[in-house]
């Protein structure tokens, strides 16, 4: 299990000359802060997502539990040990999978950087070349364990990081965007290796930070919603689907659609967006409607005024896009103050 | 997972993967290690030309015997790699680590930071004492004297120079994960050996505080042990030396590791551990 409490972080916000004379002259380093009482529980065997958009704090966080980087205040655990108090011991129990592809000895070769990688992981010996073996072979990358990592694609060497971090065989794993820059075949491996793998068949405590959308709805079994330091959903992806009273969709298919039609349809109470799409069975409309009471209702009355032929209606399911912009929206964040 | 682990930190195991690690990298330039090599050779011409130069019966042995400035040049040079190797190996591992990214990796793996800062100096070590048997060995093609070596004392003072030098080299380290340079460190190291420690003239031919400042240096101490080693001196009359780099190596040591992991963290306070 892991925990993160109340934790605030904040980087300096000059570095240099800037910073060694403020230092000096006795005035306050200016720091810009970029987490904000961060609260997270993690259950043993729960993958939990971590979404936000670009600068969002989601690597801080990473960072912070792989003890990488100190919390201003806070307290974080990983099955019980303190990180701050005694980092050996939390560090004994997880894995960081970075998304820096330059974290290899690129003058070595793939089975060279993970000797090395698992001896500072506590292996040895057969066990050790018995678990390289396994992990590359999770990753497909066994045909290539005595290339030298210099010459690896992006994606290969993304991929390395993850046979990497499987090596100790920790309880806690954090994935940094994992998929960054693999194809989409080794993408869905990689995915499929954490849900299933991982996850479902160890057991694992993992925490994939992803901005991607479709990644986290698919193999997590609850997503962290991170914006601006903050994180400003949690839950299920169904559950967010539900608590955040995402807009529903429908798509109203008729023979023939008029200007009339489409302007008493704008004037339905809770219509967000209307747009008017020609397919092959007719005309599409498809329709955001706010959940407010009777709005369904009236759009079926509307559509179906004066005899019009109705050849098709749909709900069609949220998508997480819209859950996402709705809680990363800078309305979003003055209602939460 | 399919195959189970029972990881075992024992700090010799990640000691020789970090020697190994350095040492394939360094192999996988053999155009520069060759040179290393091939430059012991210019490096011995260029003493042995400008040794030519003083006149054979000016004095500078330690024993009080007329002894030419080539012997007197050749054991400083062999053995001020040490310090240099000190310096810069442990600094240039920080600094490496951050240009390749692999430094936040290898702390967030469970080893401490004493031993990932004091293996990333084996190979170095191991190297230069490579090196300086064979600079020792050109040098006696050049007419250099070993034939009185006390091969005891001579071992003696490498371990202790090994031993003193290293919390120059960590505290290197500190200054370069903070700085994220490691050129100051460089020219420290060679202004102090070439100036202060009398490495191209004997110490006692220095003003009196440049005398002071170079018996502060260890490289000073090793050297002066190292070279009554050569002539055949015993442990005994250079005993002073020894003692100095022992209590050296015993303070320096710990508060060199205190200050690094100090260093380090103020890294990880200010995120600048990847910075470069």
């Amino acid at each position: 299990m892991l925990t993160v409490e109340h934790v605030d972080k904040s980087f300096p916000a000059v570095h240099g000359f800037g910073a060694m004379f403020r230092g000096i002259s006795g005035h306050r380093i200016p720091r810009t802060q970029v987490l904000f009482d961060v609260n997270l529980r993690v259950e043993r065997g729960e993958l939990v997502g971590l979404l936000g958009p670009n600068g969002a704090g989601k690597s801080t966080l990473l960072k912070l539990l792989a003890t990488l980087t100190t919390p201003d205040r806070g307290r974080m655990t990983i099955d019980g040990v303190d990180v701050a108090a005694e980092p050996l011991e939390a560090k004994r129990r997880l894995a960081l999978c970075t998304s820096d592809e330059r974290s290899f000895y690129f003058r070595l070769t793939a089975r060279q950087n993970l000797e090395f990688f698992g001896a500072l992981a506590g292996l040895a010996g057969k066990p050790l070349r018995e678990r390289i073996a396994d992990c590359i072979e999770r990753v497909d990358l066994t045909s290539h364990l005595d290339r030298r990592v210099g010459g690896f694609s992006s994606g290969m060497r993304v991929r390395l990081t993850v046979a990497r971090a499987l090596l100790g065989d920790p309880s806690v794993l954090f994935f940094d965007e994992p998929t960054r820059a693999v194809d989409p075949v080794h993408a869905e491996d990689i995915r499929s290796l954490i849900r299933r793998d991982l996850v479902e068949r160890a057991g694992k405590t993992v925490i994939v930070a992803t901005n991607l959308l479709e990644e986290a709805w698919e193999i997590c079994d609850r997503v962290a919603v991170v914006n601006h330091g903050r994180i400003v959903a949690l839950g299920p992806p169904r559950e967010l689907d539900r608590d955040l009273n995402a807009v529903a969709r429908y798509r109203v298919t008729l023979a023939e659609v008029d200007d009339d039609l489409i302007a008493r349809t704008r004037t339905i109470p809770g219509v967000r967006d209307l747009r008017v799409v020609r397919s092959e069975k007719g005309v599409d409309l498809d329709v955001e409607l706010e959940p407010q009471p009777g709005a369904l209702g009236a759009l079926m009355r509307a559509v179906s005024w004066h005899g019009a032929d109705l050849r098709d209606f749909r709900a069609v399911d949220p998508e997480a896009i819209d859950i996402f912009r709705k809680v990363t929206s800078d309305e979003a964040d003055e209602r939460r103050g | 997972m399919s195959v189970a682990v029972k990881p075992v930190h024992a700090p010799l195991a990640k000691v020789s993967a970090i020697f190994r690690r350095d040492a394939i990298v360094a192999l996988s330039y053999p155009g520069n290690f060759a040179l290393s090599w091939i430059s012991i050779i210019v490096e011995v011409t260029v003493a042995w030309y400008i040794a030519s130069l003083i006149h054979p019966s000016t004095k500078f042995s330690s024993s009080g015997h007329v002894e030419h400035y080539f012997q007197f040049i050749a054991i400083n040079f062999a053995f001020v790699r040490f310090q240099t190797a000190a310096l810069a190996s442990f600094a240039e591992a920080i600094r490496d680590g951050q240009l390749t990214g692999t430094l936040e990796v290898v702390l967030a793996t469970p080893t401490t930071l004493p031993v990932l800062v004091l293996s990333s100096g084996v190979w170095s070590f191991a190297l230069t004492a490579m090196q300086t048997g064979v600079y020792l060995l050109v040098a006696v093609a050049y007419g250099l004297d070993l034939s009185h070596v006390d091969l005891l004392t001579a071992l003696v003072f490498v371990a202790l120079s090994v031993a003193a030098m290293s919390p120059l080299g960590v505290l290197a380290a500190s200054l370069a994960m903070v700085i994220k340079k490691t050129g100051p460190v460089e020219w420290a190291s060679y202004s102090s050996a070439s100036l202060f420690a009398g490495v191209y003239v004997p110490l006692k031919t220095l003003p009196w505080a440049l005398q002071a400042i170079g018996w502060c240096l260890p490289i000073t101490h090793s050297l002066n042990g190292l070279r009554a080693a050569t002539e055949g001196v015993g442990l005994g009359a250079v005993a002073g030396d020894a003692v100095w780099l022992l209590v050296a190596a015993i303070v320096l040591m710990p508060l060199s590791l205190w200050i690094f992991v100090r260093a380090v963290n103020k890294a990880r306070v200010d995120g600048t551990l990847a910075m470069y």
